[in-house]
């Protein structure tokens, strides 16, 4: 049970990241792209190369179009796509100082308590989330330069969103079983 | 119970939420969703906000740039980036006494041009450097602590995670924040070398010695680190010239970092995906407290309590400058219980307008026109309509800073009203302000007895008692002290790269 949510947060956090350096390179190939319409729109190569120059400009160089709301929309997808490892890992902030004189089973209640809070809120976020995307889908809003629908953005986010949710209920009631029975399923790793 | 009541009240009871332990972005989310419905009296319009804001939050195209620095970071591990920094710093500073420390320190320094976050350097320059510390018979605390104030070289120096947070909060130029990190960054890495050598003349027996290499070696290990060189000046250079936005510096430098770990053979699928992982969970943890932050800080907006705090504190007729220390002590303590981030999102929302509402004499009005005026004089090309009298009075006017009349700007025809001079001198106090504070909360990182680069650093390291680390990193916080004592005493030093 335990090895099956670790392996699917592990895997969605890849997913997210694989989304990640696809933009990042996306990003690049749009400077390069836009540098090099400069340089080929400008006098020089105009003088110079003007035929090669019109052709390459005529095939498109220039920067990626859109390229900004492709951003928003990917990284969105890896952000909720990230959530359920750090939710597994116990990778969230938080201040110990003041509570780790508490006996064991003190410090148990708190985590336990901190964990149902969490699972209770990532739920309401992802069913926010759906409510969002019908609502966006209803109002049909697309985005300013491609045109795509936002809602497709919601809806891909809304994966991460929810695998984070039921992510974090398992996560609270193995703490809540932790407090219970004193069987510890989860390690910490925390983040770097 | 008034709004604003119920404002004020929300800070007892966000802070005893976060002493329980309840995570620091779940508790100001918490706190800010019941707020809300506290003062609006249900819970629709947090519910309503709910449906797009987390959507909106994480889609940020300017914190997108968060992910890339922090992949950046490892690919820069990966490419060998940290041992040739190491490499390099140690062949010109290692057989001097104390040097392999400040060697460690200045690869630290290195590896923070291209790494934004302080835990990620301690971190990886602990790897590298203190296994060689060992070596050359440097003391197990003196290396721990050397290497857990370096790390926070890793966020001052640009990039910087917490610099890119601040600027998108207070709706600053992230490309001026970077630029104003610079010296204070070679500043603090200077000072650390300093108590370096000051710490080992005081215990001659906490570091060893090392042979010296020879010169052909140390330009060799230091041509080989030409890769971290590109990589920086195409990044902050390519942002600060306009080249490109913040969030495409960034590509650049995380693409630039994964070539070279490519090419150095340290990038395979199974690192790669580790990467992702790591990347991941920061990457989770900080936009989850941004989040939260933001339910908060809409919660009080409505309540008003931080221009009420703001006009209050300017009410009181206070001295600026004792406000600013005051709240800087604040942050020195709250920095010993919690991470630089959260502390940022936590208390910049209030402490923001108060500090921009004070009035710290940065610049006025007659120095920044007299600053135009001169660049017209300078320049050799009078306007016709600036008479040989005229001139004359315009620079006794500069002389005696006092500001130039009307019909002087117009003949002299420059542009510089009170507006502007208000406008300039706030973001001046901002983009200062976040420098002191981001070099104060990375203080907390490093002060016994919680700082969490001691933590980091001392796990890595089990033969070396908690104590033995606590003991030597007293020195590095006072250098730490004495810096921002001077940074608050002279504005220009962190202000004077920054064009007007």
């Amino acid at each position: 049970m335990h090895r099956i949510f670790m392996n699917l947060s592990r895997f969605m956090a890849v997913i997210g990241g694989i989304v990640l350096s696809a933009l990042i390179v996306m990003i690049c190939v749009s400077i390069l792209g836009r540098t090099l319409n400069g340089i080929f729109h400008s006098d020089i190569m105009q003088t110079a190369l003007p035929a090669f120059s019109d052709m390459a400009l005529a095939v498109g160089v220039g920067p990626i179009k859109g390229d900004f709301e492709l951003v928003e929309a990917g990284i969105a997808f890896a952000i909720f796509m990230f959530l359920p490892l750090t939710q597994m890992t116990g990778g969230h902030a938080f201040v110990d100082v003041f509570t780790n004189w508490l006996p064991e089973r003190g410090q148990r209640l708190l985590r336990a308590i901190a964990e149902v809070l969490f699972a209770a809120a990532l739920v309401v976020i992802a069913v926010q989330l759906f409510q969002g995307t019908l609502s966006k889908q209803k109002s049909g809003t697309t985005t300013f330069l491609l045109e795509f629908p936002i809602w497709w953005a919601y809806a891909l986010s809304l994966l991460g969103a929810v695998s984070a949710a039921v992510v974090g209920v398992y996560v609270a009631l193995m703490r809540v079983y932790q407090l219970v029975t004193g069987v510890a399923v989860l390690q910490d790793e925390g983040a770097e | 119970m008034t709004d604003l009541m119920i404002g004020v009240l929300s800070f007892p009871a966000l802070v005893l939420l976060i002493f329980l332990r309840i995570p620091i972005g779940l508790a100001m989310f918490m706190t800010g969703f019941c707020g809300l419905w506290m003062v609006l009296g249900s819970p629709d319009v947090p519910l309503a906000r709910l449906k797009s804001e987390s959507f909106t939050t994480f889609s940020n195209y300017s914190l997108s740039i968060v992910p890339m620095f922090l992949l950046m970071g490892h690919f820069a591990t990966l490419g060998g980036m940290s041992q040739a920094l190491f490499k390099a710093a140690e062949g010109w500073l290692g057989h001097r006494r104390g040097g392999v420390a400040m060697a460690a320190v200045g690869a630290c320094a290195g590896f923070g041009a291209i790494c934004g976050s302080s835990l990620a350097t301690a971190a990886t320059m602990s790897r590298v450097a203190l296994p060689e510390m060992k070596r050359y018979g440097y003391a197990g605390g003196f290396s721990t602590a050397t290497l857990a104030a370096g790390g926070t070289l890793g966020i001052l120096i640009p990039p910087s995670v917490v610099l890119v947070i601040y600027a998108i909060i207070t709706e600053q130029n992230i490309a001026k924040l970077f630029l104003a990190a610079f010296v204070p960054g070679i500043l603090a890495a200077l000072g650390y070398v300093v108590v370096i050598s000051i710490y080992v003349r005081l215990y001659p027996e906490s570091a060893g010695t090392r042979e010296r290499i020879p010169y052909r070696e140390r330009f060799r290990d230091f041509i080989a680190v030409w890769p971290v060189l590109v990589v920086f000046v195409s990044v902050v250079g390519g942002i600060y010239g306009g080249i490109f936005t913040p969030t495409e510096g960034a590509a650049v430098g995380a693409l630039g970092t994964g070539l070279i770990a490519y090419f150095n053979g340290g990038l395979s699928f199974k690192t790669l995906g580790e990467s992702f992982q790591v990347t991941a969970k920061s990457t989770a943890m900080i936009f989850f407290i941004v989040l939260g932050a933001g339910f908060y800080n809409g919660f009080l907006a409505l309540t008003q309590v931080p221009q009420t705090i703001a006009e209050w504190v300017v009410g009181q007729g206070l001295n600026a400058w004792i406000v600013l220390i005051l709240i800087l002590i604040f942050y020195l303590l709250l920095g010993c219980l919690m991470d630089s981030l959260s502390m940022i999102l936590l208390t910049i929302p209030i402490f923001f307008p108060v500090v921009t509402a004070l009035d710290f004499n940065l610049t006025s009005l007659a120095e920044l026109q007299a600053m135009k005026a001169m660049v017209v004089i300078d320049s050799g090309m009078l306007p016709e309509a600036v008479t040989g009298d005229m001139l004359a009075n315009i620079k006794a006017a500069i002389a005696n800073g006092v500001e130039l009349t009307r019909e002087q700007m117009r003949a002299l025809d420059i542009r510089m009203s009170k507006g502007m001079a208000n406008r300039i001198e706030t973001e001046q106090v901002a983009i200062w302000f976040g420098i002191i504070v981001l070099i104060v909360v990375e203080v907390g990182l490093i002060t016994p007895p919680v700082g969490m680069n001691l933590f980091i650093i001392n796990a890595m390291d089990r033969t070396t008692p908690m104590v033995e680390t606590y003991k030597a990193v007293v020195l590095f916080v006072g250098s730490d002290i004495v810096r921002v004592g001077i940074l608050v005493a002279f504005p220009a030093i962190t202000l004077f790269l920054l064009p007007i």
